[in-house]
């Protein structure tokens, strides 16, 4: 996968006002392919590094093309590289077709990976993701449609991308799996379930099976974070339910002592709210957390005018009766981490996790 | 420490040794008890069957463990050690009682070795009478001293099982007493943190729920270094029972510490405080009484 | 708003009435809630309130707060508001997250509550001790 290295003239008087023209198509193209931004961003650092270190040698016409095979090559190598494996996702999960009219056969090939993966699915398992990942619907209303809870949509959807990313590596490398046993197992790996993982004695089979242990490799470490989200969309008081009940339900299945899940239901009461007061709209994210051990996490960000002053917000004194009356200090005091970041003008985002206690 | 002061232990290993007669019986004796050790083992085993005794044990678990006996048995036969046994009956007692042997059964398998063991002697003695009784007046005493030793040692073990158990139970759960209807004892003992009052009071709450109660008092003599950190804790225990609409007496708080907590800037106006558990009771009967008597501040404006 | 389910009833109970609140509340149903109360207090004369809350499972700040808005409320019309069924979690959550009931009278069940009613309105409150 060597990028061709273009070596232009000597001594060109390209200087870092032509690479800073680069940078719109350099972002567009790492954005198309990496949704995480702090990641994007480091990757267009990376890039325009070396963009910059080289444009002295590259043709004055060259530094454009020179750019975005770079911007390539950079995002390949990054998949490669083990330590950002989590960060991987997107290859299988970001169904918008590439903006840059210059993604070549890769992004067909990947596209075409894709689409042939999903035809493996059921067709039920398709339609739920589609309308979840394309459409944009939220779990509660696809819940909602399919008499499911929100809770249930999630843990299906999670099945069903891990069974994607499988399908995807199959057709992108051109095998089919040589055992009955491959496929439960890189599932298993796919989706992170542990005790799956236990069940189907993965490690053993990685040990036999050479292909199973080549496609775990970007396997291993997925399934994780995002995918264990369950997301209410929140805009009127009805979706504070919503979004506590989903909360609830998460904390449930996790394991969480009842006494546990209604401090977390009503912490989730209290950040939720200040949504549809403050802001016209925002959502709510309740993510299972497997690392470093059990717990819940819950994000809820908005687009609202934000907090001015925070650490005043959160001032403990500032009691839900009086002053700001945003709820953040007692929703606080029922979470064990709680971090607010707002910016005036531009939202807010609440972030709070709850751990299980040992036993 | 009991231990040390049971009758048992003080006895010099020689006074075992003494109750044999100086006629060099006791290594005859030791050495029939080796030479027919698997026979008499298998007796025993079938004697202990036959009994129902050890029955919470596997076939090989009695089978390692009477031979062990056994062999301690004879040893402590043969040197007049006690010691020996003792150690041994503690090792013994620590791995058995938390598969729930009772005394009676660890005394009744002892009783059971020294009457096979007897049985044994009387057989090889029979024709002898006059030396099967000065076989059996030295045997006799010793083994009823092992008995003893065995006893004695398992009922202390036992016992301390069940403090440990009872600490850890303190430890993790205070409990919540009912004392007459609609009335709640809770004794807190030990440090009281954050954690451990988070879960005092969801336990208080539920015990208030369950046994209905109106009232309950809430012991805290046994609670060392009450500062503002534990006041705190009790403020919200006070308000959450009060939530489900029990009223809470603190005992326990000597004025002086009340006095300082309200210097510091502690508002233990919100909560009823009464200096020993016996006026809390008092108090709380005097609640109960007036049944539908509130406490005051929920009254009119 | 008065389609679907009854979130709530409102029933009369010789000078009393009973308020049950049946499923969770968003802060709009509670608003609804406490203004169709507050107008029944007044309209049955009524001297007493029990409200039962033991169906929510959560009662957060704003609930909190209006259920101390409607005891105001209801003594300023003449009524004694009791609480009843607050669940064991949920009184934990609401002390942990630093709310009450205020001035509120609260106690356990329904049954409670009508007995606490009845003393209430038999004695006067007994003097601060």
């Amino acid at each position: 996968m060597a990028a061709v290295e273009p070596v232009g003239s000597p001594g060109g008087d390209c200087g870092s006002a032509d690479v800073a023209a680069l940078i719109p198509l350099v972002r567009r193209i790492v954005a198309s392919r990496v949704p995480d931004p702090a990641t994007a961003d480091d990757l267009v650092q990376e890039t325009l590094t070396r963009v910059l270190a080289a444009a002295g040698r590259v043709e004055p016409g060259m530094l454009e093309p020179y750019a975005i095979v770079t911007a390539r090559n950079v995002v390949t190598s990054m998949w490669r590289d083990q330590d950002r494996q989590r960060r991987h996702q997107h290859r299988v999960v970001d169904l918008r077709p590439p903006e840059a009219p210059d993604e070549d056969v890769l992004a067909r090939e990947d596209r075409a990976a894709v689409a042939e993966a999903l035809t493996r699915l059921s067709d039920r398992e398709r339609a739920t993701l589609l309308a979840h990942e394309v459409s944009g619907q939220d779990t509660r209303s696809l819940a909602a449609e399919l008499g499911s809870t929100a809770g249930a949509v999630a843990a299906q959807l999670n099945r069903t991308r891990a069974r994607l990313r499988v399908e995807y590596l199959l057709v992108s490398e051109r095998v089919e799996p040589p055992t009955e046993r491959c496929r439960p197992v890189l599932l298993a790996i796919s989706s992170g379930d542990r005790r799956r993982q236990r069940e189907v004695d993965a490690a053993r089979h990685l040990l036999e099976c050479g292909l199973c242990a080549r496609l775990s490799e970007p396997l291993v470490g997925r399934g994780r974070s995002r995918d264990d989200a369950v997301r209410v969309a929140v805009r009127t008081d009805a979706d504070v339910v919503a979004a506590r009940q989903a909360a609830r339900e998460v904390a449930t299945r996790l394991g969480f002592s009842t006494t546990d899940v209604t401090l977390i239901a009503t912490a989730v009461s209290e950040i939720t709210r200040n949504i549809v007061r403050f802001a016209d709209s925002g959502e709510v994210v309740v993510t299972e957390l497997q690392e470093p051990r059990r717990g819940i996490s819950i994000v809820a960000r908005d687009a609202g005018p934000g907090i001015p002053d925070v650490d005043q917000a959160l001032q403990d004194g500032y009691s839900t009766y009086h002053g700001l009356g945003l709820g953040l200090p007692g929703a606080r005091r029922l979470m064990d981490e709680f971090a607010v970041v707002s910016e005036t003008g531009r939202g807010t985002t609440v972030t709070m996790t709850k751990w299980r206690g040992e036993g | 420490m009991t231990r040390h002061e049971d009758p048992s232990a003080t006895v010099a290993p020689t006074d075992v040794r003494h109750e044999l007669d100086g006629e060099a019986l006791l290594p005859q004796l030791v050495a029939h008890l080796r030479e027919h050790r698997t026979r008499l083992r298998q007796e025993w085993v079938g004697r202990i069957q036959e009994a129902h005794l050890l029955q919470a044990m596997t076939a090989q678990e009695m089978s390692a463990e009477t031979t062990l006996v056994y062999d301690n048995y004879v040893e402590v036969l043969e040197t007049g050690s006690v010691e020996a046994l003792q150690h041994y009956a503690r090792d013994l007692s620590e791995r058995i009682i938390p598969r729930g042997v009772e005394t009676h059964e660890v005394v009744g398998i002892v009783l059971l070795l020294r009457d096979v063991l007897a049985r044994s002697l009387f057989e090889k003695y029979q024709r002898d009478f006059a030396l099967l009784n000065r076989v059996l007046d030295a045997y006799e005493p010793a083994a009823n001293r092992i008995a003893n030793t065995v006893a004695v040692s398992f009922v202390e073990e036992r016992e301390r099982v069940i403090r440990q158990q009872q600490d850890s139970i303190r430890e993790l759960s205070t409990p919540v007493l009912p004392v007459r209807e609609r009335l709640l004892i809770l004794p807190i003992i030990g440090v009281l943190d954050r954690e451990r009052a988070r879960q005092l009071t969801v336990q208080l709450l539920g015990g208030i729920r369950t046994h209905r109660a109106k009232v309950v008092v809430v012991d805290i003599t046994g609670v060392p270094d009450v500062d503002e950190s534990v006041a705190n804790h009790l403020v919200r225990t006070v308000d959450a029972s009060r939530l489900m609409g029990a009223s809470v007496i603190i005992t326990g708080l000597s004025p002086e510490i009340a006095q300082t907590l309200v210097t510091i800037g502690v508002d233990l106006s919100k909560m009823n405080t009464i200096g020993d558990l016996q006026g809390g009771l008092e108090e709380a009967e005097r609640l109960l009484g007036y049944a539908v008597s509130r406490d005051d501040g929920n009254g009119g404006p | 708003m008065n389609g679907g389910p009854r979130l709530f009833s409102i029933l009369r109970q010789g000078p009393y009435l009973i308020a049950s609140i049946h499923t969770a509340l968003d802060d709009s149903q509670l608003v609804r809630f406490q203004q169709d109360l507050v107008e029944r207090i007044g309209s049955d004369r009524a001297r007493g309130v029990v409200i039962d809350v033991a169906a929510l499972d959560v009662l957060d700040s704003f609930a909190s707060r209006t259920l101390r808005d409607i005891g105001e409320m209801a003594r300023l019309r003449g009524a004694v508001t009791v609480i009843v069924g607050i669940q064991p979690d949920v009184a934990f959550a609401m002390v942990e997250l630093g709310m009450d009931t205020g001035r509120v009278v609260t106690a356990l069940d329904l049954e409670e509550g009508l007995a606490e009613l009845d003393s209430c309105l038999a004695a006067p409150p007994a003097p601060r001790t």
